[in-house]
C-alpha cells in the first residue's frame, strides 16, 4: 500500500504545519477565540494529528512534552525517530507508513496503544521499554517468524493485537500459537478469543509453554538474587566495610609484593602463611560484622531523625493552617458585611480592625515559622553531633581493629625474617637439603639482600593496609559532611519557601480588601 | 457438735444421752407416718381445688419405702435439731405436695435440661423461670409454706411462691450442668415482694464506655522541643488552685444533694425486718465455667453477689443430692458466708453417702459381688442414697416457650420506669419490649418511652420518644439502607429537622448521614471514588404561588451548595479541589484547592458566572474578569486563559449535576418517608421459613403432603384383596360367623387354593407334555427324510430342536419352581386365614 517516493512531494513537518495543525485541532468558539487571543504553547497541547501530509522525517516535536495522542499515519515515514521528548505519549498511530524496523520508542514509557499496521516491519523487538502496552496493532506488515511472537510475552497488559496480513498468518499453527504462548490476550485479530479455542491451545501447547514458563520463572528469580546481592554489596559499600567479608583485602596485600610471593616457596613459610593468612581474615571479619552493625546504627538514627522532624512540621502547619482558616472565615463574613453595608464610619471601622488582624495573623504565622525554624536548628544540632560521635567512634575502633591487622603483619614479618636467616646460614654453609627456585636463590646471596627484599615486602603489606584505613576515613567523614549540607540546604530553602508563601498570602489578603466593590465614598 | 446424722433409725445410736428416748421416739415417729396421711378430701391444697386428682400419677399419690425411709430421715433430722438448737426456726424438709402427701424436698427436684438453646445459660433459665411463672406472695411472710408442689403442675399453674419458683428454677440449671442449690432463707421486704421500684432498671443503665488509653508514643530521640512556655508559673498555680477549690464546692454540693434524695428515697422500716422468708437459687463456682457463686432471685431472674445487703440469712441449701443446714452466723447477713458444703463445721449435711454418690457411679459388677457379702452390704445400707424424683418430667412446649409470660405479657415497675414485655407475633406491631422512663416516682410525668420490635418485615429495631424526637433504629437489609432516622414527632414530614444514618457501605453513592433542616441540608459520604466526603446545601423561601393546593409545590431554591473533597493522590495539590462553593444566588463559583505538603495556605480561585451560563450549552462570553486567582506560590506562572476557561466550563456542568444530586436527594427523603409511612400503616411481620408453626405457606405445604400420604394409604389398602370375599358371598355375607361357618370357610378358602395349584401344575405338565411329544414326532420325522432332504429343510429342523429343547427346559423349571412354591402359598393362605380378624375367633 505505500505510495512511491517519485509520485509525491515529501514535507517537512515545520513550525508553519504545526501551528495550523494545532490550531485547527485545538479549541473551537469562544475557548478558540481565547487561545488565539493569547497564543497556543505547543507545550500545552495534549493531543495532535498529522495524517496525510506526506510526511517523510518525524522532527520538530520535541516541544509536544504534554502530548497523549499523536497521529501519523498515512505519510511516507521510514524511521521511527525524533519522539524523545514526548514522553506523556499514550496513543501513538503510525499506520500506513514505510517502516521498517521497530525502534526509537525507548522513552514512551507510558505507551498503552501502539498502531503501527501496513508498513515493512518483519520483526517484533525493541519494545522493552512499555511495559503498558495495552493494544498493538501491525497487521499487513512482512513478520514471518512464529517464535517471533515469544517476544510479546513481556506485556502482561496487552489485550488487543492484530497480526493480518502478515506471511505468519499463513502458518496453520498460528493461531493456536498465539492463543496459547500470549494468554492474557483476549482480542486477537478482530475477534474474541473464545474459551474453546483457547482450551485448544492450551492443550496443544502445554509442554513447550511449561517448558517456557519455568525458564522464565527461574530467569526471573535469578534476576532477584542479582539484585539482592547487588543491594547488599551496595549496602556493604554504605558502611565502608566492602570485601572485608572475604579475603580480598589479604590477596591484595600480596597482589603488588614480587618478593612476598618469591618466599613462599621457602620450606615452612607456607605453614607460617596460613596461620597468618587466618588470623588476619579474622580480623576483617571483625571489622565487617562492626561496620555492618554501626551502619544500621546510623540508618536508625537518620530514620529517627527524620520522622521527627517531619512530625514537628507537620505539627506546625496544622497549627498555622488553623490560624489561616480562622482567619478565612472571619474574612468571608466581614466582606459580606462590607458589602451590604453602607454606614461609612462602620465600613471604616472595619477595615481597620481588618488590617490589624491581617497585621496579627502575619505575626502569629511568621512566629510560628521562626519557632519551627529554631526547633529544627536545634534538633538538626542534636543529630548532627550525635552522627558525628557515632562515626568518630566507628572509626577509632576501626582503627583499633586495623592496628590489629598491622600487628599481625608485624608479628609474620619477624617471623618471616627469623626463618630467613636460618635457610641464610644453611645457603652460605651449603647445609640446604632442598632445591629453590633460582629467582628465590637469587634472594638468599647475602644477608642484606634478603633483608632488603623482607623489608620491600613488608612495606608493601603496610601501605596497603594503610591505604584502606585512610579510605575508610575519608569517605566517612565525606558522608557526615555531604548529608549535613543536604539537611541544611533543604532546611534553608524551606524556610525561604514559607516565608515566600507567607508574604504572598499576605499581600493577597491586603489586596482583597483594597479591590473591595465598596462605594468610593469611604476609601480613605 | 454431737450432732447424728444418716443413721438408720433401727441401729442404735450410740451416744449415751436420750439414745433409749431416741430410738423409741423414732418407732413412734416411724409409724405414725403411715397413719399420717390425711383424707385428701378434707384439705384440699390451696390453688388446686379445681383439678382431679386422678390426674396425678401414683407416685403423687403415695410413697414407696425408699421414700418412707428417706422421709424417716428427715424426721429425724429435724427432731436432733429442734433438739439442738431449740431457739432456731424449723427447716422446710418434707413439705405435703398437691395431693396432700409428705415429700422430701430433695426429691421435689427433677434435673431437666429443655431443647431451647436460651436455657443452656443460666441467665436464659433465670429469665424464662421470672418471665414464665408469676409470682404468689407467702401467705405468712415469716412462716414456711404447708405445701411445695412438683414442677409440672406450677408450670401448668404459671403462678408459685418462691420455693415453687426456686423448684423448677434449679431444675433446670442442675439439668444445664450448673452446680446449683436452692437456698432457704430471709431476705428483705423487696425481694420477697418482688417488689423492684427502688431499683434502676437494667436497661436504663447506661453502659460505661470503656475510656480507651491512648497508646503514648514513647519520647523519641529528635522530637523538637515546645516552645517555652512564658507565662507566669505563679499564676497558673494560682489558677490551678482556685479551679480545684471550685470544683472540691461543686463536689460537695452535688455529695449533700445526692445524700438527700438518698435520705428520701429510702424504704419505710420494714417490721418484719430479718424475718420474712424467702428462698432462691445459689449457684456455686466451679461447673460451667461460673467464676464465683453468686444467687439468683427467682422472681426477677437477677443475679446477686452474695454479699448483697438483700439475702439477710441462710437457714439450709438442698438440691438434688443431698440437704444441708447452716451452722454459720447470719447476723452479718450472707457477706462473710463460706459456701464450701464438705466443710462440716459450717455446713451440717443429712446424707453421709451422698457426696460420695455424687463423685463416682457404682459399677455393675461390684454391685453383683457386694449383695454376695453380707458384710458388705450392710456397710452400704448405711449410706441411703436420694430416692428417684417422684415428679412427673418438666415440660414446656415450643408454644409454650414462646409465650413465655401468661397471656405473652408482663409489666415490671422499676423506680421511675416501667417496662412491660410481649412475646413475639403477640402483638401486630412486632412489639416486644416497652420502657417508658418516668421524671418523678408516680409515674405521671413520661419522659422517654424506648420500644424494641422483632420480625418487623420493615427491619425497625427500636424507636425512642424523648423530648419530641423519635429516634427510629433498623437492622440492616432496608431497600435504602437505612440505618436510624432522627426526627421530631411534631413535624414528620419532609423539609423539616431530621438526621438519617445509612449503612454506607450498602449504598452506591457511599451516603452515611444526612442532616437536615426546614433551610439546610448536610451530607457526609464514605468512600466515594470521586473523592467528595461532604456536600452542604442551603435554601431560600420558596416564592408564594397562588395555588399552594398540591402536596408537591415547586421545589425550594438552592441559595448555596458547599462540596468538599478529600485529596486525590493522582492529581498534584495545586489542580485538586478541595472545596467548590456554588453561591447560586449570585452566579458565583468559589474554589479553593488542597494545600500542597509544604504549604499552609491554599490557591483558590473565584469566578462569576455570566447569567444563565448553563443554558448557553458550555459557550460562554469570556471576559477576563470574570476570574480571580490566587497562588499560593507566586513564582508560578499564572494559568493561561484558556485553561480557567476551560475550568469555568466544567464547572457549570458540574453546578448542574450537583443540583441534579441535590434534588434526587430531596426526592429520596420524600420517598423514605413516603415508605415510612406505609410500612407503618401495615406493620407487617416476616416469618421464617423454618418457623412451621407460623408460616401459613409451609404449613399448607406440609398439611398437603400429609393428606396425599394418607390417600396413598387409602388406596393402597383398597388394593389388597380380600381372600375370604368370594366365600362370604356364598355364604349370603352373614354379620356374624358361627364355629361351623368358621371352619367350612377355611376349608373352602384352602381348597380352593389347592385346586387353583394343582391345575396350573397340570396345566404346566401338559404343556411340558405336548411340546416334547410334538418334539419326538419331528426327530421321527427327521430321521426318515433325512436323506431327501436339502439343507435348508435340514437347517429349518435344527432351528426348531434347539428352540423345542430350550422351552421344555423352561416349562421344566416352571414346574419344578411351582411344586416348590406350592406348599409354601398353601402354609402362606392357612396362615392368613388364622389371623384373619373374622376368622380368628375360631382358631
Amino acid at each position: 500500500m505505500s505510495r512511491l517516493y517519485d509520485t509525491v512531494e515529501p514535507s517537512v513537518i515545520d513550525d508553519e504545519m504545526l501551528k495550523k495543525a494545532v490550531e485547527d485541532q485545538g479549541p473551537k468558539e469562544e475557548a478558540g477565540k481565547i487561545a488565539k487571543q493569547e497564543g497556543l504553547d505547543y507545550s500545552d497541547v495534549l493531543s495532535l494529528r498529522l495524517d496525510f501530509r506526506n510526511v517523510l522525517k518525524i522532527d520538530n516535536l520535541w516541544q509536544f512534552v504534554k502530548l497523549t495522542k499523536l497521529q501519523l499515519d498515512n505519510n511516507i515515514i521510514e524511521k521511527i525517530e525524533g519522539l524523545d521528548a514526548l514522553v506523556n505519549l499514550r496513543w501513538l498511530d503510525l499506520s500506513f507508513n514505510n517502516i521498517e524496523i521497530i525502534e526509537g520508542l525507548e522513552n514512551l514509557t507510558k505507551l498503552e496503544d501502539l498502531t503501527l499496521f501496513n508498513n515493512r516491519i518483519s520483526r517484533l523487538e525493541n519494545m522493552d521499554a512499555l511495559p503498558l502496552l495495552h493494544v498493538l496493532s501491525v497487521g499487513n506488515n512482512k513478520i514471518d517468524q512464529l517464535e517471533n511472537l515469544i517476544y510479546l510475552r513481556r506485556f502482561e497488559d496487552l489485550r488487543t493485537m492484530n497480526l493480518t496480513g502478515n506471511p505468519v498468518c499463513d502458518d496453520p499453527a498460528y493461531k493456536l500459537f498465539t492463543v496459547a504462548y500470549l494468554s492474557h490476550l483476549v482480542y486477537l485479530d478482530f475477534r474474541l478469543i473464545d474459551e474453546e479455542t483457547r482450551n485448544k491451545a492450551h492443550s496443544l501447547y502445554e509442554n513447550k509453554l511449561g517448558e517456557l514458563m519455568h525458564n522464565e520463572k527461574q530467569a526471573k528469580v535469578e534476576q532477584d538474587n542479582q539484585r539482592k546481592i547487588e543491594t547488599e554489596k551496595q549496602k556493604h559499600v554504605d558502611a565502608y566495610v566492602e570485601n572485608l567479608d572475604d579475603d580480598f583485602l589479604f590477596v591484595a596485600l600480596y597482589k603488588e609484593d614480587p618478593e612476598g610471593k618469591k618466599l613462599e616457596m621457602l620450606p615452612g613459610i607456607q605453614d607460617m602463611l596460613k596461620e597468618f593468612k587466618d588470623k588476619f581474615l579474622d580480623v576483617c571479619h571483625k571489622i565487617f560484622e562492626y561496620g555492618i552493625q554501626e551502619y544500621d546504627k546510623r540508618t536508625h538514627e537518620l530514620e529517627e531523625f527524620y520522622g521527627c522532624v517531619e512530625d514537628a512540621k507537620n505539627d506546625n502547619k496544622a497549627a498555622g493552617t488553623k490560624y489561616i482558616d480562622e482567619f478565612e472565615l472571619y474574612k468571608k463574613k466581614l466582606f459580606m458585611d462590607l458589602l451590604s453595608s453602607s454606614d461609612p464610619t462602620f465600613i471604616e471601622d472595619k477595615v481597620t480592625e481588618y488590617h490589624s488582624k491581617v497585621n496579627k495573623l502575619w505575626d502569629v504565622i511568621m512566629g510560628l515559622e521562626m519557632q519551627l525554624v529554631d526547633q529544627l536548628e536545634e534538633t538538626i544540632k542534636d543529630f548532627e553531633r550525635n552522627l558525628t560521635d557515632l562515626m568518630s567512634l566507628f572509626v577509632e575502633s576501626v582503627q583499633g581493629l586495623i592496628t590489629q591487622l598491622r600487628d599481625l603483619e608485624n608479628s609474620h614479618n619477624e617471623k618471616l625474617l627469623e626463618t630467613c636467616m636460618l635457610v641464610l646460614e644453611k645457603v652460605v654453609k651449603n647445609e640446604l637439603d632442598e632445591e629453590l627456585p633460582e629467582d628465590l636463590r637469587m634472594l638468599f646471596v647475602d644477608k642484606d639482600t634478603i633483608v632488603n627484599a623482607i623489608g620491600a615486602s613488608h612495606d608493601v603489606h603496610l601501605v596497603k593496609i594503610d591505604n584502606r584505613e585512610d579510605e575508610i576515613v575519608t569517605r566517612s567523614g565525606g558522608w557526615i559532611s555531604a548529608l549535613m549540607k543536604k539537611i541544611h540546604t533543604t532546611e534553608c530553602s524551606r524556610n525561604r519557601t514559607r516565608v515566600v508563601e507567607i508574604l504572598n498570602y499576605i499581600d493577597h489578603i491586603r489586596d482583597e480588601i483594597d479591590t473591595l466593590d465598596m462605594p468610593e465614598a469611604i476609601r480613605t | 457438735m454431737e450432732f447424728v446424722i444418716g443413721s438408720i433409725p433401727e441401729e442404735k445410736i450410740d451416744e449415751e444421752n436420750e439414745n433409749e428416748d431416741e430410738v423409741a421416739e423414732l418407732k413412734e415417729e416411724l409409724d405414725t407416718i403411715q397413719i399420717k396421711e390425711t383424707p385428701i378430701e378434707n384439705s384440699l391444697p390451696p390453688g388446686l381445688a379445681k383439678i382431679d386428682f386422678s390426674e396425678y400419677p401414683e407416685t403423687y399419690k403415695d410413697n414407696d419405702n425408699k421414700e418412707k425411709l428417706i422421709l424417716a430421715y428427715a424426721e429425724n433430722f429435724r427432731r436432733q435439731y429442734i433438739h439442738l438448737f431449740r431457739d432456731r426456726k424449723p427447716l422446710l424438709l418434707n413439705p405435703l405436695n398437691e395431693c396432700g402427701i409428705e415429700k422430701f424436698v430433695c426429691t421435689t427436684i427433677r434435673p431437666t435440661l429443655l431443647p431451647y438453646k436460651e436455657l443452656y445459660h443460666w441467665q436464659g433459665c433465670a429469665e424464662f423461670v421470672s418471665d414464665y411463672i408469676t409470682m404468689e406472695q407467702l401467705k405468712l411472710p415469716a412462716e414456711l409454706p404447708k405445701y411445695l408442689y412438683s414442677p409440672s403442675t406450677i408450670i401448668k399453674k404459671q403462678s408459685g411462691n418462691c420455693f415453687d419458683i426456686s423448684n423448677i428454677l434449679c431444675s433446670l440449671l442442675l439439668g444445664a450442668g450448673y452446680d446449683a442449690y436452692i437456698v432457704s432463707g430471709y431476705a428483705t421486704k423487696e425481694i420477697c415482694l418482688s417488689d423492684e421500684t427502688r431499683e434502676i432498671c437494667p436497661l436504663l443503665k447506661k453502659q460505661s464506655v470503656e475510656v480507651k488509653e491512648e497508646v503514648k508514643s514513647k519520647p523519641r530521640k529528635y522530637a523538637v522541643k515546645p516552645p517555652r512556655d512564658l507565662r507566669s508559673k505563679f499564676i497558673i498555680k494560682m489558677e490551678a488552685r482556685k479551679k480545684r477549690e471550685e470544683k472540691e464546692e461543686e463536689e460537695k454540693l452535688r455529695k449533700e444533694e445526692e445524700e438527700r434524695i438518698a435520705e428520701l428515697e429510702k424504704p419505710p422500716p420494714d417490721l418484719l425486718y430479718g424475718m420474712r422468708i424467702h428462698s432462691w437459687v445459689l449457684v456455686r463456682g466451679g461447673k460451667r465455667e461460673v467464676p464465683e457463686d453468686f444467687f439468683i432471685d427467682p422472681f426477677t431472674g437477677r443475679p446477686y453477689s452474695p454479699a448483697s445487703s438483700s439475702f439477710l440469712g441462710i437457714e439450709s441449701v438442698w438440691n438434688n443430692v443431698n440437704y444441708w443446714s447452716n451452722m454459720q452466723d447470719c447476723s452479718n447477713g450472707c457477706k462473710d458466708m463460706s459456701f464450701d458444703l464438705s466443710d462440716t463445721t459450717q455446713w451440717e449435711f443429712m446424707l453421709t453417702g451422698a457426696d460420695r454418690l455424687q463423685m463416682d457411679i457404682p459399677d455393675v459388677e461390684e454391685e453383683l459381688y457386694d449383695l454376695d457379702d453380707e458384710d458388705q452390704d450392710n456397710e452400704d445400707e448405711k449410706h441411703l442414697d436420694m430416692p428417684a424424683s417422684w415428679t412427673l418430667p418438666i415440660d414446656i412446649t415450643k408454644k409454650q416457650y414462646e409465650t413465655r409470660c401468661p397471656m405473652g405479657k408482663k409489666t415490671i415497675l422499676y423506680k421511675k420506669a416501667k417496662l412491660e414485655k410481649y412475646a413475639n407475633y403477640l402483638m401486630k406491631d412486632g412489639l416486644v419490649t416497652r420502657l417508658s422512663a418516668y421524671d418523678n416516682n408516680e409515674l405521671t410525668e413520661l419522659r422517654c418511652v424506648s420500644e424494641w420490635y422483632e420480625n418487623r418485615e420493615d427491619k425497625l429495631k427500636t424507636r425512642v420518644h424523648e423530648g419530641g424526637i423519635v429516634t427510629e433504629d433498623f437492622v440492616e437489609g432496608r431497600p435504602r439502607s437505612l440505618k436510624q432516622h432522627l426526627y421530631k414527632a411534631t413535624f414528620p414530614g419532609p423539609e423539616a429537622e431530621r438526621t438519617m444514618l445509612f449503612y454506607d457501605n450498602a449504598r452506591v453513592d457511599g451516603l452515611n448521614r444526612r442532616v437536615e433542616t426546614p433551610t439546610e441540608m448536610t451530607e457526609h459520604f464514605v468512600n466515594r471514588d470521586d473523592f467528595l466526603f461532604f456536600r452542604h446545601v442551603i435554601f431560600g423561601k420558596r416564592q408564594k404561588k397562588v395555588a399552594p393546593a398540591t402536596a408537591e409545590g415547586p421545589p425550594r431554591p438552592i441559595l448555596k451548595i458547599t462540596e468538599k473533597f478529600h485529596r486525590n493522590p493522582a492529581k498534584t495539590a495545586n489542580d485538586d479541589v478541595s472545596e467548590q462553593v456554588f453561591v447560586l444566588s449570585e452566579d458565583k463559583v468559589q474554589i479553593t484547592y488542597h494545600r500542597e505538603n509544604d504549604n499552609v495556605t491554599a490557591s483558590t480561585r473565584d469566578f462569576f458566572k455570566p447569567p444563565n451560563a448553563e443554558e448557553k450549552g458550555g459557550n460562554l462570553q469570556w471576559t477576563s474578569d470574570m476570574s480571580i486567582t490566587f497562588q499560593v506560590n507566586p513564582r508560578d506562572a499564572n494559568p493561561k486563559n484558556l485553561s480557567v476557561y476551560e475550568n469555568l466550563v466544567e464547572l457549570v456542568q458540574t453546578e448542574q449535576k450537583s443540583i441534579q444530586a441535590v434534588r434526587s436527594s430531596e426526592e429520596e427523603v420524600r420517598e423514605i418517608l413516603m415508605d415510612r409511612q406505609k410500612e407503618e400503616l401495615a406493620s407487617e411481620l416476616s416469618i421464617s421459613v423454618y418457623d412451621t408453626e407460623r408460616n401459613e405457606k409451609a404449613k399448607k405445604h406440609r398439611k398437603e403432603l400429609e393428606r396425599l400420604a394418607l390417600e396413598e394409604k387409602l388406596r393402597r389398602q383398597e388394593m389388597e384383596m380380600d381372600y375370604l370375599a368370594p366365600f362370604l358371598a356364598q355364604i349370603g355375607n352373614p354379620d356374624k360367623i358361627n364355629k361351623n361357618q368358621a371352619f367350612k370357610l377355611k376349608e373352602d378358602c384352602l381348597a380352593d387354593l389347592k385346586q387353583r395349584l394343582i391345575d396350573k401344575a397340570n396345566l404346566i405338565q401338559r404343556r411340558f407334555e405336548q411340546e416334547t411329544s410334538e418334539l419326538h414326532k419331528k426327530q421321527q420325522e427327521y430321521q426318515q427324510k433325512q436323506v431327501a432332504m436339502t439343507k435348508e429343510d435340514e437347517e429349518q429342523y435344527f432351528n426348531y430342536c434347539s428352540e423345542a429343547m430350550f422351552r421344555i427346559h423352561i416349562l421344566e423349571l416352571r414346574l419344578n419352581r411351582h411344586k416348590q412354591m406350592a406348599p409354601h402359598k398353601y402354609m402362606q393362605l392357612e396362615q392368613k386365614l388364622r389371623q384373619d380378624p373374622r376368622l380368628s375367633l375360631y382358631f
